[in-house]
């Protein structure tokens, strides 16, 4: 039962995506839907028995899903069904403007739902080489999703996205190997070398040197996925010119997945060496891309950029929270990845739309947003204040918690800094928000009025995040403390 | 089928040699036909030093990826890179960065400072180590400069190349390779990423008229 599910999350995806590939451009629609649906399913029985259960360990324990991975799964996949959702909107609109040519749309969701279960494959294994084969395989199937539209720009950030990926996740095999090397001299050349379950076990006994310079490359490496500052220069143009759900899913997802990924390293560095090595390189990272994203949220003029920046500061904040370490900051850091990449993927959604039916994606054109299109407009709002992290809302409560947990582990000057630049930041994008949904009105068209299903494509969403920041169920708070306690070094 | 250990260390040595060889070529070269041959005989060759080290141990995992990788990046990514040459109209590197004979001095300095900083770095590894090892960070480095300092994109994806080329002989000489599972994966992303370089390439001939990254610059801020 257990093996069938694991495998569906992966398959289901899989299938559909080679059924898309080939189908016509309305059953790809589809069958996309069916086979997403159908993973999300199946991820999200499997994320609740672990729960339940602890942790699961299926096909010869070549797949271990703890406390850690059910959570990033599941945000994966929701993250991964919102993208679908908004993707017909999105090719109605492209179509409308004579940018889709036959068996695009195919295409689409078949890269599409392959993006999804390379994603998905990520948390699900229990091999650190594997887990870089999904990340790497993810990235070049993102590349060509972020230059399918085809114009300049888009072939333009797709190939320093490709070639910067490319540098960098070669810097993360070049991690992984040194992880190896040293797990081998203890292990021996067996094939859970590389497992971070075994690696977690035998971590006091690794060779300090190697673990350290395998934590520096994998930094630099799943850094760069992550889009942590200086590795980040590729993801403004690849997050702005990939199309709205593909931008969803690269910011609410892939982002997160880098950071799981980081989070593994940490893990098995921090037991092997003593917390204090890899937490300061991390809360190092995490400042310095918060200070470095913030004069472009300020000075910003595009509308996707805007939110690309302020996906490179919450991953700026969410690296901050995995160095402090510490209950209340790592509970900060589990809430506030699954709130922002709920939001973030939305608030795309929404501008998406906006930028569609603009014919341009610059603030000053698509101003009096709110008036021409109310539903996108109101969402774009809600959204925006959501990740400004004003309350109530699931960021909210996140970045409270981080900043008192960077506090209470003794990283008080980094938890000002941190604050000082986050109230910045807000002025910043919520001021360009502004200017799009209340501004003078710039030569932007009226789009459709949007249908009921697209008012609950973004809304339920949104009313989630929202909602998360007034109340935690009980199962929802008691998954949420498993979590923490898997990234607190414990086995969940 | 084995050989012993002596001639499989002749093999490693001969092969990392080379590799460092072709690195100083690839980075005195502007002719990007050249450079394909040259990344292509490297590949070949870190394949070859990998079957090696795997007739010597016994290890039948290093075989197969070294066969593997032997077909894929000698074979099928030339021929794959070649195609896009022939229907580009620039087939030198005209204008890079740092010109031929400077790249020469580079790459020269980064075999010496390899050799030098790799010297007891790593102790007790396998059979390959200490003398894989500095022409493994060497090839590394080489890539990096490549990478950094040429303009065209087939050029670009040569460095690449290169630079995969040292990860993968840093893979044998610190440990045996990766178990067969992971070498595999790390290969077939390393096919399909050329792949989708070669399409971009070709949408970057049809959009712009050339391979030349200098056209990509339209995005700031």
């Amino acid at each position: 039962m257990t093996e069938l599910l694991a495998a569906l999350i992966i398959v289901a995806p899989t299938a559909a995506g080679l059924g898309a590939w080939f189908a016509d451009d309305r059953q790809a629609g589809r069958l996309a839907a069916v086979g997403m649906v159908t993973a999300l399913a199946a991820g999200l029985t499997l994320a609740a028995r672990v729960f339940a259960e602890g942790s699961l360990r299926v096909f010869a324990g070549e797949v271990v899903v703890d406390a850690l991975g059910a959570y990033v799964l599941a945000l994966v996949l929701v993250v991964a069904t919102i993208a679908v959702a908004g993707s017909a909107s999105h090719l109605a609109h492209e179509r409308a403007a004579g940018r889709v040519r036959p068996h695009d749309a195919g295409r689409y969701y078949a890269l599409l739902l392959w993006f999804a279960g390379g994603l998905a494959l990520v948390p699900l294994v229990d091999n650190l080489g594997l887990l870089w084969v999904g990340i790497e395989a993810t990235t070049i199937v993102s590349a060509l999703l972020v230059g399918f539209t085809r114009t300049p720009a888009a072939i333009e950030a797709a190939w320093k996205y490709l070639i910067l990926g490319s540098i960098g996740i070669g810097f993360a095999l070049l991690g992984t190997l040194l992880l190896y090397a040293s797990s081998v001299s203890v292990l021996g050349e067996t094939s859970d070398a590389l497992a971070w379950t075994r690696l977690s076990e035998i971590a006091p006994r690794l060779d300090p040197g190697l673990a350290r310079l395998a934590f520096i490359f994998a930094l630099a490496g799943y850094g760069t996925k992550a889009g942590l500052v200086p590795f980040h220069t590729w993801l403004p143009d690849a997050h702005s010119q990939a199309p709205s759900p593909i931008s969803s899913l690269l910011s609410g997802a892939a982002l997160a997945v880098a950071l799981y990924a980081l989070a593994r390293f940490h893990l098995v560095t921090a037991a092997t060496l003593g917390p204090a090595f890899s937490s300061t390189l991390l809360v190092a990272f995490g400042l310095l891309s918060l200070a470095v994203a913030l004069p472009f949220i300020v000075a910003q003029g595009d509308l996707k950029r805007l939110l690309a920046y302020s996906s490179v500061e919450h991953v700026g904040l969410a690296t901050l929270a995995l160095g402090f370490g510490g209950h209340v900051a790592l509970l900060g850091f589990t809430l506030h990845l699954f709130s922002h990449g709920i939001a973030k993927s939305t608030i795309f959604l929404a501008a998406g739309r906006l930028v569609a039916e603009s014919g341009s994606g610059r603030i000053g054109r698509l101003g009096g947003s709110l008036a021409r299109s109310p539903a996108d407009g109101r969402a774009l709002a809600v959204a925006a204040l959501v990740l400004a992290g004003l309350p109530p809302s699931g960021v909210f409560v996140a970045e409270i918690a981080i900043l008192l947990g960077g506090v209470q582990a003794g990283w008080s000057l980094a938890a000002g800094a941190a604050a000082a630049i986050l109230a910045l930041a807000v002025a910043g994008f919520l001021f360009h928000v502004m200017r799009v949904l209340v501004g003078p009105p710039g030569s932007a068209g009226a789009g459709p009025p949007a249908s009921r299903r697209w008012a609950l494509v973004l809304g339920v969403p949104l009313t989630v995040v929202v909602a998360a920041g007034l109340w935690t169920p009980s199962p929802i708070g008691a998954a949420l403390e498993q979590v923490v306690g898997v990234l607190g070094g414990g086995r969940g | 089928m084995t050989i012993d250990p002596r001639t499989a260390a002749a093999i490693v040595d001969g092969c990392a040699a080379a590799i460092v060889v072709l690195g100083v070529g690839l980075a005195a070269t502007r002719s990007i036909g050249r450079a394909i041959w040259l990344v292509a005989i490297q590949s070949a060759l870190t394949g070859v030093a990998a079957i090696g080290v795997g007739l010597a141990t016994g290890a039948e995992h290093l075989v197969i990826g070294g066969l593997l990788a032997v077909g894929a990046k000698g074979v099928v990514v030339p021929f794959v890179l070649g195609s896009i040459l022939r229907r580009s109209p620039v087939r030198r590197e005209r204008h890079p960065l740092l010109g031929p004979r400077a790249s020469l001095v580079a790459a020269v300095a980064i075999v010496f400072a390899a050799s030098a900083g790799a010297d007891g770095a790593f102790v007790g590894a396998s059979v390959a180590a200490g003398r894989g090892l500095p022409a493994a960070i060497a090839t590394v480095l080489t890539g990096l400069l490549l990478i950094m300092t040429r303009r065209k994109a087939l050029s670009l994806v040569v460095g690449l190349l290169v630079f995969e080329n040292g990860i993968a002989l840093t893979a044998f000489s610190l440990t045996y390779g990766m178990p067969l599972v992971v070498e595999l994966g790390v290969l077939f992303d390393v096919l399909i990423a050329v792949v989708v370089a070669w399409i971009y390439a070709r949408r970057m001939l049809d959009t712009f008229g050339s391979t030349s990254t200098d056209q990509l610059r339209s995005l700031r801020g």
